[in-house]
């Protein structure tokens, strides 16, 4: 049910690159996207181009991926393509042309309510999924390729105190324990014939049946919680500045991967600012394609 | 219950800084099909009470960091990426009930019960607030869409979500720490 992700150790050039490294570039490109609200499908299309690439330079197998890329997929076309086509928010007001072409409309009777499917608002669908994957690719392969053990350590050496970056640590160590909690816990419940799958009645109804999942996965993580403290306790954390086992040390290859971000982020921000380049618009060929 | 200064951050915030915060990412993660119809993609999120809880019962702090870091990995799980103003919206969320953690003395009381949920929906109405007219500067919407399509949404879900589970979990974690005895 839930995705319990696996790290493992591949020699690709991915994983040689030093953690703060990727860190680094997945910010410069999330920020390239929003700081200069970049919305431009020439801006849009290279970027994802260069995160696709990083994903599939990090080679994780099919099978290990393949139930995450099925959720994701699902999230980012219907959730996020279809809350854009249908609504045209999340984005510029832009997308939200009414003198776009309307390609489908059905409005209640006597009214303005309805669905009007416009094709800035189909555009802007598109250019969202584009944008959505382009930042969430990159960061969808580091659980997979970023060793559990060394997230501490980058946060640390990204400028983080000693208390935020364990804490850090900690959270990403704890997930799979928990969603492998959660997981039992439903199981539980359905022996006892809950099902998850068939929540019915109203939003106060689903709530309320979420509660045998969530209370008792909760409850559990309190008392898993004394326990480490009285573990890290023992240890004497928090009585001194800590000593991180790992060491991390940058390479050529880093320095290039560094380079490469902080570069695509000013040309982002230098072309939308400077130039005006960047912003929303439906490019001519979409139009004629639509319309015929 | 609680015996900390309301700003301490020593082992107790740390750990469950992070426990809340993985919590909080897993079961975000696990009802993001809940999503909310015609709203600026925003899922609806039950383990917002998860996250009001942890603010009350353990601290501003802790609510800060479980609400930052489990927005941070429940949306990486689920593929949309990072957006800082959404999971510093989330801190806010967690952190704002937790300035009541050194009044709550009865997790089954009903007076302190409703002062949580209060102070929840404070919380609530201060985060998605700011995580939503922030949504201007980094996704260049209007305000009209902002309040109608970001935080009203949220508000009105969030708010639904904290009513009905927050007690729940308060009146558990009583039982529970008492027979715990800590």
């Amino acid at each position: 049910m839930l995705v319990t992700w696996k790290y493992r150790p591949r020699d690709t050039f991915i994983q040689r690159l030093d953690p703060r490294t990727r860190f680094i570039v997945l910010l410069c490109t999330i920020f390239a996207l929003t700081i200069p609200e970049i919305w431009d499908y020439r801006f849009m299309v290279p970027l994802f181009l260069f995160s696709l690439t990083q994903f599939l330079l990090a080679r994780i197998e099919w099978k290990d991926i393949r139930r995450t890329l099925f959720f994701v997929f699902i999230l980012v076309f219907f959730i996020i393509g279809l809350n854009g086509l249908l609504s045209g928010r999340g984005g510029p007001s832009a997308a939200l042309d009414p003198n776009s072409p309307i390609i489908y409309q059905a409005l209640i009777p006597g009214t303005d309510w309805g669905i009007t499917i416009t094709i800035s608002k189909l555009w802007f669908a598109m250019t969202q999924v584009l944008r959505i994957l382009a930042m969430a690719l990159p960061a969808m392969a580091l659980p997979y390729t970023l060793d559990p053990n060394i997230y501490g350590t980058a946060f640390k050496r990204m400028g983080a105190s000693d208390k935020v970056a364990f804490t850090m640590d900690l959270a990403l160590r704890f997930l799979p324990t928990f969603s492998h909690d959660l997981t039992i816990t439903v199981d539980a419940q359905r022996a006892r014939g809950y099902e998850v799958e068939k929540l019915k009645g109203g939003v106060v109804e689903k709530i309320r049946k979420l509660a045998p999942l969530i209370i008792p996965v909760t409850m559990q993580s309190t008392v898993t919680g004394e326990e480490v403290i009285d573990a890290m306790d023992l240890r004497a954390f928090n009585t001194a500045p800590r000593t991180w086992l790992k060491e991390l040390h940058y390479a050529p290859r880093d320095y290039f991967m560094i380079g490469l971000g902080v570069a695509i982020f000013l040309a982002c921000c230098v072309l939308k600012w400077g130039f005006g380049i960047g912003g929303f618009f439906v490019p001519d060929f979409f139009t004629k394609f639509i319309l015929g | 219950m609680n015996n900390n200064s309301t700003w301490e951050f020593g082992t107790r915030q740390v750990v469950y800084g992070a426990i809340g915060a993985a919590l909080y990412g897993a079961l975000s993660w696990f009802t993001n099909f809940l999503a909310i119809p015609a709203a600026g993609n925003i899922s609806f999120r039950p383990a917002v009470a998860v996250l009001i809880f942890f603010g009350v019962a353990y601290g501003p702090i802790v609510g800060l960091l479980a609400g930052f870091i489990g927005n941070t990995i429940g949306d990486q799980a689920s593929g949309y990426g990072f957006y800082w103003n959404w999971s510093l919206g989330n801190g806010l969320m967690g952190m704002v009930p937790g300035l009541i953690m050194a009044s709550i003395t009865d997790f089954k009381a009903q007076s302190q019960i409703i002062k949580a949920v209060g102070w929840g929906v404070l919380g609530i109405i201060v985060g998605m607030l700011f995580a939503s007219l922030t949504e201007m500067f980094t996704s260049g919407i209007d305000m009209a869409t902002a309040i109608t399509g970001y935080f009203v949404p949220t508000l009105i879900s969030n708010t639904i979500n904290v009513a009905i589970l927050l007690p729940i979990l308060m009146i558990a974690f009583a039982g529970m720490a008492a027979r715990r005895g800590r």
